[in-house]
């Protein structure tokens, strides 16, 4: 089994090295003719007056923990799907029963806005 | 000494991989900017030729290949503000993952580099990662443009991932195991045995959440040149731009590959079944067939980008949460009942295992 | 052999990643190792065969909550200084907490005897995807419910702790928009046709 993953670690290898090389030939090759202007951060004309990291709306954060728990579900529908073909009733109604308790959250979320967007 | 060759024919693997996929990602630039140019009634790159016999005929054709050039001797620079060391390495860790995909695409029958039990599950492990190399590019730049871009794009990725993690359920549900070439091989029989035809809204959503995860048209706010110029890489430009726009380009690839395995048979003839054609076109290699369907995918791609204007913000999440997810849930309830019922002619074969 | 090497480097990381994560000033920085930590402990976990959970490891951790960390670190903007003050006050009780996890795991390791016995290994064939499945549906049926209710738990809090989201915006609502007929919103009437004065 180990041996299948053997290629997997060089392709993530060599995948980041042909990333290295190319932004090394980048600092190598491109020109370097840095100015205060050129290297301030993108702003309509304007100068950047404040740090650009500020606070953000409690949504995106939201977003990202149903994320996480969805995620989770997900991880537990995998085993079940792949063993469902062989499987009977009994493994079907469990996991019935685990996504109904799951979509009661679901409904929750969307009844109380969370998913609404402005 | 048995290891070393061992390694040597990994790594030819993998260069007989990459190449290419590099090669496809340039001409699928190039084809992206001359079909949407002949959509819209002109006639894209037409300049740069390839000084090669028969290939010079092909106007434009040696287009990718100057902006390969131009980009490594564009000027990379660093905004001041910037965390420069996340700064750099942000292009490659959006790249790597995107690569490393790869590993477990099987492009015909036996020919996969790595054959894993789970490939599926580490596919969509690896697009997971794809979000990083956004959430560190946007940060380290410290640019307001960049770090709204990262936002929007970021909470995106994720949504859509979530209805891809079930649409991939029900692939799972209806294949009986995470293995991609399992997969396509629980698809054979004749085009009705693929899994587009009992998986059709799965289908659809897949190769939907595909395009958002992306981020390309009509799902590119994060782009969204209009209003905040072009999101989260704003500030990058030269070689390091040049890698977020190969992984880009690779994963729309990616995502072609995988819709034509799960749900277009991979590499099996579509004429499988039909008395006169499938003896007529068996001598074709399963390879192009993939490759035929993967070029659909991407076709649509491009097609889409021409033809959709830009969703709003608001819209992508509610379509995302309020319509996708709600639909793979029920669909997923269906094909458990088809199953129990051992609906033919897709769910009467009772799993090997 | 090749394994054991193998093991050693990804271990190795792992402790360096772990260290990095407590001692980095940069919060992102730090974030950024503890996605290296776990990233090993998956290579770990493969090396002792369990793939599904590995790869589910990667797929949960890295994919899904460490984003939630990068998230919340890079975007609330918290300045970090004044919670590294209380340091020298806290060292007591961390360092208690600190020892008494070291008895406790000193406890655990000298007396696990679950897989001493080589023989209580079982290598099958079979995906160990499927060994999960077949276990986790029917035997472990009730820890299954109850991870489903935890998660229910989990998602109300979440939107309990944010439900300060009052809605301003006036939204579409397509599912309103495509169900209108043309008689909801015309009305025809004859009216009968005014003399000019």
């Amino acid at each position: 089994m180990l041996e299948n993953y053997l290629p997997i670690l060089f392709f993530m290898i060599i995948g980041i090295a042909i990333g290295a090389v190319m932004s090394i030939i980048g600092f190598l090759l491109g020109t370097r003719r840095p100015n205060p202007e050129k290297d301030s951060p993108y702003e309509c004309g304007f100068e950047a007056f404040e740090d650009a990291r500020m606070k953000f709306d409690v949504r995106y954060y939201l977003v990202a923990i149903l994320f996480i728990i969805f995620d989770l579900e997900i991880a537990f529908l995998f085993p079940w799907a792949v063993i469902i073909k062989s499987a009977g009733l009994f493994e079907f109604i469990a996991m019935m029963i685990f996504l109904s308790i799951l979509v009661i959250g679901f409904i929750y979320e969307w009844k109380k806005g969370a998913l609404e967007w402005e | 000494m048995q290891t070393l060759i061992y390694v040597i024919t990994i790594l030819l693997y993998i260069v007989v991989i990459l190449v290419p996929l590099m090669v496809g990602v340039a001409y699928l630039t190039l084809a992206e900017r001359k079909i949407i140019g002949y959509m819209q009634v002109r006639i894209g790159p037409n300049r740069v030729n390839l000084p090669l016999p028969l290939l010079n005929k092909l106007r434009g054709f040696g287009q990718p290949i100057a902006d390969a050039f131009k980009l490594m001797f564009k000027e990379i620079v660093l905004p001041t503000h910037s965390n420069r060391f996340l700064f750099i390495i942000a292009p490659t860790i959006s790249f790597a993952p995107a690569i490393a995909a790869w590993a477990v695409i099987p492009f015909a029958e036996g020919w996969v580099l790595s054959d894993i039990n789970v490939g599926l599950l580490y596919i969509l492990a690896m697009t997971s990662m794809s979000v990083y190399g956004i959430l560190i590019a946007g940060w380290a730049s410290n640019s307001k443009y960049a770090l709204l871009g990262t936002l929007r794009s970021a909470a995106q990725v994720v949504s859509y991932e979530i209805a891809m993690g079930f649409a991939l359920v029900g692939v799972l549900m209806a294949a009986g195991s995470l293995n991609l070439s399992d997969i396509v091989a629980a698809q054979n029989g004749s085009f009705l045995h693929w899994f587009w035809l009992p998986l059709l809204p799965l289908f659809a959503i897949y190769f939907i959440s595909g395009v958002a995860e992306t981020n390309r048209a009509p799902f590119d706010v994060a782009e969204g040149e209009s209003e905040i110029v072009a999101g989260f890489h704003v500030e990058y430009s030269g070689m390091l731009f040049a890698i977020f726009f190969l992984a880009e380009y690779a994963n729309m690839i990616l995502i072609a590959a995988l819709a034509s395995l799960m749900f277009l048979g991979g590499w099996l003839s579509p004429f499988q079944g039909i008395p006169v054609l499938e003896p007529m076109f068996a001598w074709v290699p399963g390879i192009f067939w993939l490759l035929g369907k993967m070029s659909i995918f991407l076709f649509l791609y491009l097609w889409s980008r021409a033809t959709f204007p830009r969703y709003r913000y608001d819209q992508i999440m509610r379509l995302g949460w309020k319509v996708f997810i709600p639909i793979t849930l029920v669909w997923i309830v269906v094909i458990g009942v088809a199953i129990l019922v051992k609906l033919p002619p897709w769910f009467d074969i009772v799993a090997k295992g | 052999m090749t394994t054991t090497l193998i093991f050693y480097f990804f271990a190795a990381t792992l402790i360096f990643a772990a260290f990095r994560v407590i001692t980095v000033r940069n919060p992102v920085h730090a974030a950024l190792f503890l996605v290296l930590t776990f990233f090993s402990s998956a290579a770990i976990w493969l090396l002792l065969q369990a793939e599904f959970l590995a790869i589910a490891l990667v797929l949960v951790y890295v994919g899904a909550v460490m984003v939630l960390f990068l998230f919340v670190v890079m975007m609330l903007d918290i300045n970090f200084a004044p919670l590294r003050e209380g340091f020298a006050k806290h060292l007591p009780v961390g360092l208690t907490v600190g020892f008494l996890i070291l008895i406790e795991m000193v406890m655990v390791v000298t007396h696990w005897k679950g897989l001493a016995n080589p023989s209580t290994v079982v290598t099958t064939e079979m995906s160990n995807t499927k060994m999960l499945g077949q276990v986790l549906y029917t035997v472990y049926a009730y820890p299954f419910e109850i991870a489903a209710a935890i998660l229910l738990v989990a998602m109300i809090a979440a939107i309990a702790l944010t439900s300060r989201l009052h809605n301003r915006a006036k939204y579409q609502k397509p599912e309103q928009q495509v169900v209108v007929r043309r008689e909801d919103r015309i009305r025809l009437i004859s009216m009968p046709a005014e003399p000019k004065d």
